[in-house]
């Protein structure tokens, strides 16, 4: 891209930019001093993120080694793909200020049409086709009831989400879709595939979040995304499409959960009614804490998908913690809350430094 | 010919007429004044011109052709753009993103910044920016974001250009600045339509000038030489002159608070810039602050309403009492903030006119128990409504059927119901017409006879000049000089706010 003029926000949000690079602050707690360096705002954003992701990392590799195994590594990171796909659709939205709490809904009815289709005898690659077809027109629905009735987005896309999980349970029965072709390319490649050593759900993840960054950083509609965000009302006196452009946000994140959906039936070979439990608190809470502030105007698709990886990580170490299963979801949540709060007073801290 | 014209434009609102039958000619090169009193139809005829409404009828012409803009964007495309009084930029985008929007040069899919640099690049140096294109609009001051709005209006290539109270956002010197801006834009030969209510402004830098007034026309294109500033006013207001006395209303005497002394004000310092200051209010009397925006006014209000706290110095309330903290406690102790932002600050549009008047008192106060009588709440709202002259249907109503002069009364007797001792005023009649305006000050003048202590912020001059009886002038965050009596004119004002330095020091 063109170096020389890019801000140093653009260059900061590259994922292939190794943290060093970004041009910060001080020594090591940088996510607790972050905002010395007003010009490396949103860098500042992802990079505490990814800075608390690494922290943890060692500490829970500290405690347990076992947990620094290159297998054990990926696996989170593998594991976090769905909700990473996820955060990374509702950052569009989130910086246009509008949200989608229907993606864990959309990711558990993808998976279900889909294995049923498949299970039904249809080519894997065409069923997973419609059901992704299914999951972008539930991002219309989404932007009809949002754009089209003017319903506030929290409440639309949220009873949105208990109407798709609703209707996976009804379709499937409450029962498991199984008895999938696991030797088929679809499962084998996308499920269990891996290339120069990481799974191919990982790859792509690696390649969407390259993508919508460019997409975000260099093109009319992510520059348009952060304008609405940003300013709706000069957005708006400027000409901007305002419904369209939130409209194409909706799309991509009802596209991206769907996506996530056939990532997750490859992965686990199964239609299940009941999964996805709390990925939209995931989702959400991880492109949040990433540097997404539910303000708007700002955004940072890689900083969403650390987000969303250093959430599964926690709860991932909840387990080397040794935490009784009983006790995972107070803790999971009682983390989000803090990580949250943490975020929310270091963005606060920043405005203020800048007022002065 | 004329790089723009509007003929004939006619447009009402509801039955309203705000504009009869006006039009506007713009040669290429020049300046021309836009002025009108508020609700002449001024912003009316702005937002025809660059196609945020649509005339009922009338004719735009752009260069000798007819045109019709559907939207602002397709008014800018065409060569019409505008720098508006609020700042339309996106803050948390770099400098150079904010001059493209809905017009990025692209590469393919792709956004071309480079080609945004080589077209921006030239016009930012003429205009003067520092600042590097990357850098994001929030970090810059607000006399550059001013400029980068000017900057966004250029790279489109305007033919004309409407600046729309420009210089309400321009730091001291802001005239020198101006005149730099209108310099390289006759140079560009744009044609500049020029809205302003700062009429000395008006006299030094533009070439013709029309005036509005009550949707008609007062001024057509007269070459401004031909006028001085009271006869622009005189064009401005008419014959309504006598509207504008002030009578006090001794109605409202005795409901506002009885200050026992003088408010004191001393060493104030605010994290806005503003420093050092010294103030004191008598009751009975009352003090303008006047400044340039930025300049510490409407901060020091701010401060003595507990919105914001100071770094250093003191504040002492009528009595003695140092100011407790925080805005909840300074209104519990009689301090009232009408703030001219009515929709923002002041009023619950969408509930009757009767719950917005008791909200302090009875709801935000709690000052009269915890079981709301609502006959009660009625009865002593319709006092108000007498007391103040309110012109009202039924009081049952809700605000925002009222017309802006209106609500500006019930959000005055809002406050008054709570019997203020300190009544602070932030640009109190702001879109509000003459009658109204003038009963607005009687209001004031009768809760000053009644005792109160009231300081009064306005961005118009004139009714400083009005209302005031002493006026305390802010430059740079200090407070520079004050004023009484027969020395509370516009002319002076406007040297010190502009200057910081009285005419004899200078002359």
């Amino acid at each position: 891209m063109k170096g020389t003029l890019m801000s140093p926000r653009v260059k900061a949000d590259e994922p292939s930019a190794s943290p060093p690079s970004a041009p910060t602050r001080s020594t090591l707690p940088s996510f607790l001093t972050s905002g010395l360096n007003i010009r490396a705002l949103t860098g500042a954003d992802w990079f505490s993120a990814l800075a608390a992701l690494l922290l943890l990392v060692a500490v829970i590799g500290l405690m347990n080694p076992a947990f620094f195994s290159t297998t054990q590594l990926i696996n989170v990171v593998q594991q976090s793909v769905y909700i990473a796909l996820m955060a990374a659709g509702i950052a569009f939205l989130l910086t246009q200020g509008e949200v989608d709490l229907s993606v864990a809904g959309n990711y558990v009815l993808t998976g279900i049409v889909a294995s049923l289709l498949i299970q039904g005898g249809m080519n894997t690659w065409l069923a997973a086709a419609i059901a992704l077809l299914c999951a972008v027109g539930v991002g219309a629905f989404n932007a009809l009831i949002v754009q089209g009735i003017g319903i506030n987005s929290l409440i639309a896309t949220l009873a949105m989400g208990w109407v798709l999980r609703g209707l996976a349970a009804a379709v499937s029965e409450g029962k498991q879709i199984i008895g999938m072709p696991v030797s088929d390319p679809f499962f084998a490649i996308l499920g269990g595939g891996k290339v120069l050593g990481l799974p191919v759900s990982v790859w792509i993840l690696i390649i969407v979040v390259a993508l919508l960054t460019v997409v975000l950083r260099a093109t009319p509609f992510g520059y348009r995304s952060r304008e609405i965000g940003s300013n709706p009302d000069a957005a708006a006196f400027a000409g901007i499409p305002v419904n369209r452009n939130k409209t194409y946000g909706f799309l991509l994140s009802g596209g991206l959960a769907g996506l996530a959906g056939l990532l997750g039936l490859a992965f686990f070979t199964s239609g299940d009614p009941t999964s996805g439990g709390g990925f939209e608190l995931f989702a959400v809470a991880g492109a949040v804490i990433g540097g997404n502030p539910l303000t708007g105007g700002i955004a940072t698709i890689f900083g969403a998908a650390i987000g969303a990886i250093l959430l599964k990580t926690v709860g991932v170490g909840l387990v080397y913690f040794s935490i009784p299963a009983v006790w995972s979801q107070f803790a999971t949540g009682a983390i989000i809350i803090l990580a949250v709060s943490l975020n929310g007073l270091m963005a606060r801290r920043k405005a203020r430094r800048k007022k002065t | 010919m004329h790089a723009f014209e509007a003929q004939d434009i006619r447009k009402s609102y509801g039955g309203v007429h705000a504009l009869r039958g006006v039009g506007l000619a713009v040669r290429p090169g020049s300046v021309h004044a836009l002025l009108g009193e508020n609700g002449a139809g001024k912003s009316t005829l702005v937002k025809i011109m660059t196609g945020v409404t649509r005339p009922d009828s009338g004719v735009l012409r752009l260069d000798g052709r007819d045109v019709a803009f559907a939207n602002t964007a397709e008014a800018a495309a065409s060569g019409v753009a505008v720098v508006s009084q609020e700042l339309s930029l996106f803050p948390h985008l770099s400098l150079l993103s904010n001059l493209f929007p809905m017009r990025e040069p692209r590469k393919g899919l792709l956004i071309d910044t480079r080609e945004m640099l080589r077209r921006a690049e030239p016009i930012l140096e003429q205009l003067g920016v520092d600042a590097k294109p990357s850098v994001l609009v929030e970090d810059l001051s607000l006399a550059d974001r001013q400029l980068v709005e000017i900057a966004k209006a250029l790279v489109t290539q305007p033919r004309v250009l409407l600046l729309d109270e420009p210089t309400s956002a321009l730091e001291g010197g802001a005239t020198e600045r101006l005149l730099e801006i209108l310099r390289v834009l006759r140079s560009r030969d744009v044609g500049v339509v020029f809205v302003s209510h700062i009429l000395q402004e008006v006299m030094s830098v533009c070439d013709e000038v029309t005036v509005l007034r009550d949707g008609e026309m007062a001024l057509s294109a007269d070459p401004i030489a031909h006028h001085t500033v009271p006869t622009l006013v005189k064009a401005m207001i008419g014959d309504k002159v006598v509207a504008t006395e002030t009578v006090a209303r001794a109605d409202v005497e005795d409901l506002a608070g009885s200050a026992e002394g003088v408010l004191q004000v001393t060493g104030l310092s605010l994290a806005s810039g503003v420093h050092d200051v010294d103030l004191t209010a008598r009751p009975g009397e009352i003090v303008g602050l006047v400044g340039l925006a930025g300049s510490g006014p409407t901060d020091v209000l701010r401060a003595l309403a507990g919105i914001v706290r100071p770094t250093a110095g003191t504040v002492t309330l009528p009595g003695g009492r140092p100011a407790p903290k925080g805005q909840r406690a300074h209104v519990a102790a009689g301090v009232a903030y009408v703030s001219g932002d009515r929709r923002r600050y002041g009023l619950m549009l969408e509930k009757p006119i009767w719950e917005n008047m008791v909200q302090v008192r009875s709801m935000g106060m709690a000052r009269d128990g915890l079981v709301m009588r609502k006959a009660s709440l009625i009865e002593r709202a319709q006092g108000h409504v007498e007391r103040v002259g309110i012109k009202v249907g039924s009081i049952a109503d809700d605000v925002s059927s009222l017309s802006g002069g209106n609500q500006q009364k019930v959000v005055m007797a809002k406050w008054l119901d709570n019997a203020p001792s300190v009544l602070l005023l932030d640009d109190p009649t702001r879109g509000v017409d003459v009658g109204a305006r003038a009963e607005i000050h009687g209001l004031l003048r009768g809760a000053s006879n009644g005792g109160a202590v009231v300081l009064m912020c306005s961005t118009d001059l004139e009714e400083v000049v009005a209302a005031c009886d002493r006026v305390v002038v802010f430059y740079r965050g200090r407070a520079v000089a004050e004023l009484e009596g027969e020395r509370i004119t516009t002319q002076t004002m406007l040297e010190l706010i502009n200057t910081g330095v009285p005419e004899e020091a200078t002359a």
